[in-house]
């Protein structure tokens, strides 16, 4: 396997769903059992990107691999020089972690829908689009530029916009679709602008000449207030993407579509895709760029763990969870703990897409009922959905033994690390409160769900497990949330491969703009990253954090995972003692906390808000825009037209009877002299050398050459 | 004359010698076979090829042929990378008119007389290839000439029905006149300088004092020769009438092939007479004897005014495409306007693109026509639905004449207009903008009644043969292409854009 195999094989499962988009969407009318091609051909994309991951972790595991091609050359352009576009495929190790996971959950996702679609009228349809969505994000993954990256994320929004609004039909799911569509599309423009500061003064797109450029000096416009906005304008696609507050909005919303198009969306892929960019544009974020992102990433952890805590609706509480734990990563990311954020999205990924599948078949046997008041007791019922959603709930709340204890406990550990470095102090304490929320209202949903007895008795005799379709994925994705895929070692998971895979980016920032603990050692060499970073550059020269930072980590470490064991604990507790042994009544706390309850039930009032000051305000700009438009600008394209027909008419009318006559008044009288004298009537062409001649007096007027 | 001297002035001229003598062989040809001339147009189609393969291997130099020796200028015809392209510009039309003309009606019911038909488009071809290299004032009148009298002849050349000799006479009586008054103004510039050669002109002009006013008062009159093959108002006047008259594929032919050779002309007259040098940024100092570029700018905003305006109005698609090529030569004469290189490169890449654009409106249009001689606005209606495979590629065609992207036509006017702005012509630029949204509206009521008209008796499918089919598709596929990829087009533009 060569460098260009591995390219070749990254196009090939980049493709591979975009085929099945395009044949199913085709034929997939006509020939009924054509979504197979498409499950099948997901499976191959698989298999494929297990094989790349294999190949690239074991052969060239130091190694980045780039190829790019021209796009559009632009020639010469004035000021600048020569001017063209690139597109590339970059590979690298996360690359190709992200590539197995994508096609993991998307093909775990297919095979559920097999079962969980089952009937619906637009059948194939429904997988000729979870073709393009993976085909959107895979994009993503494998870009080695952000024109590239820019492109795959609008085809992400596009087909996001498909799959929520898929039973288009409800009111509430095509208002889904578009909100979503909405919310990304501000992020974007931000997103948009941040790509083109950096075009505008690096003239490329490319991740790695960008980074050089910056390592050599080069800051847009000379000032690293400019990188720190770049920075912060493409994080705020993330904000969109990532359900970051204040964009968050749409998340929750998007339930409405088929639930496992919201395992496949908010667990793996779609909302990653924003953790990800941030992920790859690390190396050129500032100090003040990331501490931003720190904090929105903080704040949206805590405000969506808030609401989470009291919703009804499963898929709601996994949203909410989901945009929290989106928080978390986009916090990690922010405080530099690279690491474990990346580790945090691969372990979420499984996790939540496990549970997300588990709801799913919860509400496929309930006959969708998304109710949690409705449930109970269903785990005599569904004994695997049951396990393996505990499981996933025991990932999610830390608990050790689980992928999300190694990944959630260094992530903790990180921010406590940064805070010990900085003084945020802030950010870890509001870190470990998330956690006891999350293990709270997890359990919350775990035991009104499986627990207790049934609170609808008619919807509780009719449910049934789900068939193996279903359960077989939710046993592959529970299965990956054990520890021992990831370390051997369950407490410390910076011992285990999967954690060595991650190269945390050399930052390229000017030294002060950095934070101090990212300052390079005197002792390191000098821009070790300048080297080669075009063609096949070095992951080991990635090292980006000073002595000073590993011992902070080094020395939170323990305490960090003890703290997040005791508050899951408690927070699982809590859940006990108010829901399996109603030692505490929740209705009566509801009571006492009367106005939070309210705060958390109602999401904080956000869209009431938003629908106050931006959507009302909006309408009535565009009924002012449209009176004026109506008025003002109608008027005088009215006015304007009329003027031209009359102009219009008047030449048609001078053409039609003073040339045209003339013209013809001339074969009338050439034709009438011609009858007469027919051998000699070339002579009567008098009115055609008359308007010659009119036309050269006329010019010789308008030049006055004497 | 020495011979090597003639040597080497032969073998410069050597596309217009093939032409010669691919014309003598399709009368030849004629005369030998009396029943079968289905050969005619296949020996014209090689012809044609030859002559351009013979124009791309002479595509780099640049030299002039029968130079006097004893005057230092050029001789009588220049060879340049100029010429070069607006020969492959003719050979390239010529050869779609060709095709043309093997599947139009009209020529099909004239079968027996093709021998002469092909005869004369070869004498039209001969008389442009020389009008686009000629440099002296002997050789332009000839030339022009032999262009006129072969397009007379075939414009009334069916003779199927009334208006084609209608036509006919229009042309002649008012081509004659016209040319009458240029050579008027050529003896008249003669006089004034004692010499035909242009570049001995330019010289005379730089030396010796003339008298300002007869000099303008000639070069007018040159001018309304050129005016009238190139139907720019005020000259205008026979454009609608002989290209309604005249069978759809010479009304083809004079729309682009004359066009290209009269603005080719005129653009080598006005460089090779009047430019004193060219400076750094690629803009012409004139000899101040005659203010071209106020006398450009008025020609073109009229023609283009009037086409445009006077052609919302028609009903007739043939007219209706007489005056957008009226509007174009506007366009085309606007570049000239600046008085640059870049303008001149404009003009050529526009040309490029109103060849494929133009053409391939005529020929959808032609392919109607066959059918019954529909040629009215409402005959198109309900196209779209009964024969897609017409009506999309003449939506091409039309937006791309109408200039929107992605096609080849926005991508020239774009570089048109950039030419023009670049000469600080923001008032003109502004009335062209304007007079191209004008022209949007009837390009798109022809879209309207392809689209969104119902027909009012059924209409049947018109059939087209594959061939037909094929290079209505491979034109709007090269009007789309370029529209995207353009940079290497406009590369080799700019590089043919080099004069003696």
């Amino acid at each position: 396997m060569s460098e260009s195999n591995l390219i070749s094989l990254a196009v090939t499962i980049l493709f591979l769903p975009l085929i099945g988009f395009f044949i199913v969407l085709l034929f997939g009318k006509r020939f009924k059992q054509l979504y197979k091609f498409e499950v099948g051909i997901i499976t191959v994309a698989l298999l494929l990107s297990i094989f790349t991951g294999v190949v690239k972790l074991t052969n060239y595991f130091n190694n980045i691999i780039i190829t790019q091609f021209t796009w559009i050359d632009l020639g010469n352009v004035p000021s600048i020089g020569h001017l063209s576009i690139n597109l590339g495929i970059m590979i690298d190790n996360i690359t190709v972690i992200m590539l197995f996971v994508v096609t993991l959950i998307s093909t775990l996702v297919h095979y559920f829908s097999i079962a969980y679609m089952e009937g619906d009228a637009r059948f194939s349809r429904y997988f000729a689009y979870l073709g393009i969505f993976t085909f959107s994000m895979l994009g993503i993954v494998i870009a080695d530029n952000l024109l590239m990256i820019y492109i795959f994320w609008e085809l992400v929004g596009l087909s996001s916009y498909l799959l929520i609004g898929f039973w288009y039909e409800k009111k509430s799911a095509s208002d889904a679709s578009m909100k979503a569509f909405l919310a990304n599309r501000i992020g974007d423009i931000g997103m948009f602008i941040g790509i083109l500061i950096l075009f505008t003064n690096y003239h490329t797109f490319s991740f790695q000449d960008i980074f050089q450029n910056i390592a050599n000096g080069v800051v847009p416009f000379g000032s690293n207030g400019w990188l720190t906005a770049a920075g912060i304008l493409v994080f705020m696609g993330a904000v969109g993407k990532s359900a970051q507050v204040p964009l968050h909005i749409w998340l929750p919303d998007a339930m409405e579509g088929p639930t496992p198009v919201s395992a496949l969306i908010h667990a793996a892929t779609m909302v990653a895709a924003g953790v990800y960019l941030v992920a790859r544009i690390f190396a050129l974020l500032t100090a003040d760029a990331m501490l931003v992102i720190a904090v929105v990433g903080t704040v949206t952890s805590i405000f969506a763990a808030t609401i989470a805590l009291t919703q009804n609706d499963i898929k709601k509480v996994l949203a909410y969870s989901t945009v929290s734990q989106l928080g978390y990563m986009i916090m990690a990311l922010g405080v530099g703990a690279y690491k474990f954020a990346f580790f945090h999205l691969v372990t979420h990924a499984f996790f939540k897409g496990l549970m997300f599948l588990g709801s799913g078949s919860v509400i496929h046997s309930m006959h969708h009922e998304q109710d949690m008041r409705q449930m109970g007791g269903l785990k005599k019922k569904m004994p695997i959905t049951y396990i393996t959603f505990l499981i996933g709930t025991l990932a999610i709340s830390g608990v050790p033994l689980t992928s999300g204890f190694l990944s959630k406990d260094g992530l903790l550990a990180g921010t406590w690390a940064f805070a010990d470095l900085t003084g945020h102090y802030l950010i870890p304490i509001i870190g470990f409160t998330v956690a006891l929320m999350t293990a709270f209202y997890m359990f919350r949903l775990v035991l009104m769900t499986f627990h207790g007895e049934p609170r609808n008795q008619h919807k509780f005799d009719n449910a049934h497990e789900s068939p193996k379709l279903m359960t077989i994925p939710l046993i592959i994705l529970a299965a990956l949330s054990i520890f021992i895929f990831y370390t051997p070692n369950p407490v410390a998971p910076s011992e285990g491969w999967f954690f060595n895979w991650i190269k945390t980016p050399q930052s390229v920032v000017p030294e002060e703009a950095r934070f101090d603990f990212m300052k390079s050692d005197a002792h390191k060499v000098e821009g070790s990253l300048n080297k080669d970073v075009h063609g096949s550059g070095s992951e080991n020269a990635a090292i980006t954090y000073s002595e000073m930072y590993e011992h902070a980590m080094h020395k939170v470490h323990y305490p960090a995972m003890i703290i997040s064991v005791i508050f899951a604990v408690l927070g699982i507790l809590l859940a006990f003692l108010m829901y399996e042994w109603k030692k505490i009544d929740p209705d009566k706390l509801a009571e006492k906390l009367k106005p939070l309850y309210n705060l958390s039930y109602h999401k904080w009032y956000i869209d009431e808000i938003y629908s106050f000051l931006f959507v009302e305000r909006l309408l009535d700009l565009s009924r002012f825009i449209s009176w004026f438009d109506a008025t003002v600008v109608d008027g005088i394209v009215n006015y304007s037209a009329t003027l031209t027909r009359g102009i219009a008419n008047i030449t048609g009318w001078f053409d039609t009877y003073i040339v045209d006559g003339l013209v013809n008044f001339t074969a009338f009288i050439s034709g009438f002299v011609g009858l007469s004298l027919r051998k000699i009537q070339t002579g009567k062409v008098q009115t055609y050398i008359v308007y010659v001649v009119f036309s050269v007096i006329i010019i010789l007027l308008i030049l006055r050459p004497f | 004359m020495d011979f090597a001297n003639l040597h080497l002035s032969l073998s410069n001229i050597l596309p217009e010698i093939s032409i010669a003598v691919f014309l003598m062989l399709v009368v030849i040809f004629d005369l030998i076979s009396h029943e079968n001339k289905k050969l005619i147009p296949y020996i014209s189609l090689i012809g044609l090829l030859i002559t351009g393969f013979i124009v791309i291997i002479k595509m780099g130099i640049t030299d002039s042929a029968f130079a006097v020796p004893s005057m230092n200028a050029g001789g009588m015809v220049a060879v340049d990378p100029f010429s070069s392209y607006f020969k492959l510009v003719i050979i390239l039309t010529s050869i779609i008119v060709i095709f043309f003309s093997m599947s139009s009606k009209e020529i099909k019911d004239i079968y027996k007389r093709s021998g002469e038909y092909y005869a004369l488009i070869f004498g039209m071809i001969l008389g442009m290839m020389l009008m686009v290299s000629a440099v002296d004032l002997i050789l332009i009148y000839l030339s022009v000439e032999l262009l006129s009298l072969s397009s007379y002849v075939l414009a009334g050349f069916t003779k199927l029905r009334d208006r084609n000799s209608e036509a006919s006479l229009k042309y002649i009586i008012y081509g004659s006149a016209s040319s009458g008054i240029m050579l008027f103004g050529i003896s008249v510039l003669y006089g004034l300088t004692g010499t035909t050669n242009l570049f001995e002109i330019n010289s005379a002009l730089q030396t010796t004092q003339i008298n300002v006013f007869t000099l303008s008062f000639s070069i007018i009159l040159i001018f309304v020769g050129l005016g009238f093959k190139l139907s720019a108002v005020p000259f205008h006047f026979w454009t609608p009438d002989v290209y309604e008259g005249a069978p759809l594929p010479i009304t083809a032919y004079l729309s682009v092939a004359s066009k290209a050779a009269a603005l080719a002309l005129l653009i080598r007259f006005i460089h090779s007479t009047f430019v004193s040098y060219v400076n750094d940024n690629g803009f012409w100092e004139m000899i101040t004897v005659f203010d071209w570029q106020t006398l450009l700018i008025v020609i073109s905003l009229f023609t283009m005014t009037l086409g445009n305006l006077t052609a919302l109005w028609q009903k007739n698609l043939k007219r209706l495409l007489a005056y957008s090529s009226i509007a174009h030569a506007g366009y085309l004469i606007l570049g000239l306007a600046v008085l640059s290189n870049a303008g001149i490169s404009a003009v050529m890449l526009y040309f490029l693109a109103y060849l494929f654009m133009n053409l391939g409106a005529f020929y959808v249009i032609m392919l109607i026509s066959n059918d019954n001689y529909k040629e009215n606005i409402n005959d198109i209606n309900g196209l779209g639905f009964s024969s897609p495979l017409l009506a999309v590629p003449l939506s091409i065609f039309l937006v791309s004449l109408a200039g929107i992207p992605p096609t080849f036509g926005f991508v020239a006017k774009l570089n048109l207009f950039a030419a023009v702005i670049d000469a600080n012509l923001i008032t003109v630029v502004i009335i062209a903008l304007l007079n191209t949204v004008v022209s949007v509206y009837y390009y798109s009521r022809l879209l309207k009644h392809m689209y969104f008209n119902k027909s009012e008796d059924t209409v049947t499918p018109i059939k087209v043969n594959k061939m037909d089919s094929a290079i209505v598709f491979i034109l709007a596929g090269l009007v789309v292409f370029f529209g995207i990829f353009f940079n290497n087009i406009i590369e080799f533009v700019k590089n043919s854009a080099q004069l003696l």
